[in-house]
């Protein structure tokens, strides 16, 4: 794996571990006011979900070097 | 009667606030693969930064907040468009480790550069 690939993968964990996190803590959030009465424990039950679902992305991630993350592209029609 | 509808309402009101939440957490892919996350963060931040200048705009229209002309150089209209969030980690953590490991490899000859100075200071200023 070269640096600069190493280099977009830690990128990719860390941005996907501030989106997990802060999803995590915001349905923590909503949860907490609608159902759970303002307790604390489904925020760090949901921050701990994010960060627990990126440790397993990055881990994936940084396990398999020779999967190559592409995007589909629809084929036009002539 | 009046009460029970009415927690019975309370409580389909909560349900899909939860609900909403839950579905675009799941419609914008925020829990699945890291692109997508990464795509979404990237999204975040190129339409945070307008959309909070525009509520900023709104809101000093609505009260009637403004910002003294003579402290203005320029007009609304000229304003520079708001920064873009990019932090690259990467460059930034690469540059700080080179800073520091070139900083302790010139560390003893710098040491004995300095200490040599001092001493022909004081040595000066004795005489």
């Amino acid at each position: 794996m070269s640096e600069s690939e190493l280099g977009r993968k830690w990128d990719r964990c860390l941005a996907d571990a501030v989106v997990k996190i802060g999803t995590g803590f915001g349905l923590g959030i909503v949860f907490s006011l609608t159902f759970f009465k303002r307790r604390m424990w489904p925020l760090a039950f949901g921050s701990g979900m994010g960060l627990g679902m990126a440790y397993s992305n990055c881990q994936h991630d940084f396990q398999a070097p020779y999967l190559l993350h592409g995007k589909y592209v629809k084929e036009q029609e002539q | 009667m009046v009460a029970r509808v009415w927690s019975l309402m309370r409580f389909l009101i909560k349900g899909s606030v939860a609900g909403g939440a839950v579905y675009l957490v799941y419609d914008q892919e925020l829990l699945g693969p890291s692109d997508k996350s990464q795509a979404a963060l990237q999204k975040a931040g190129e339409v945070v930064p307008p959309a909070m200048y525009q509520f900023s705009q709104y809101v000093c229209q609505q009260t009637g907040l403004q910002i003294p002309q003579f402290f203005l150089p320029i007009s609304f209209s000229q304003l520079p468009a708001p920064p873009k969030i990019y932090f690259p980690i990467r460059d930034s953590w690469n540059a700080g480790i080179m800073t520091v490991m070139s900083a302790l490899s010139v560390a003893p000859s710098k040491a004995r550069e300095y200490s040599k100075e001092g001493w022909e200071y004081v040595k000066a200023r004795t005489k």
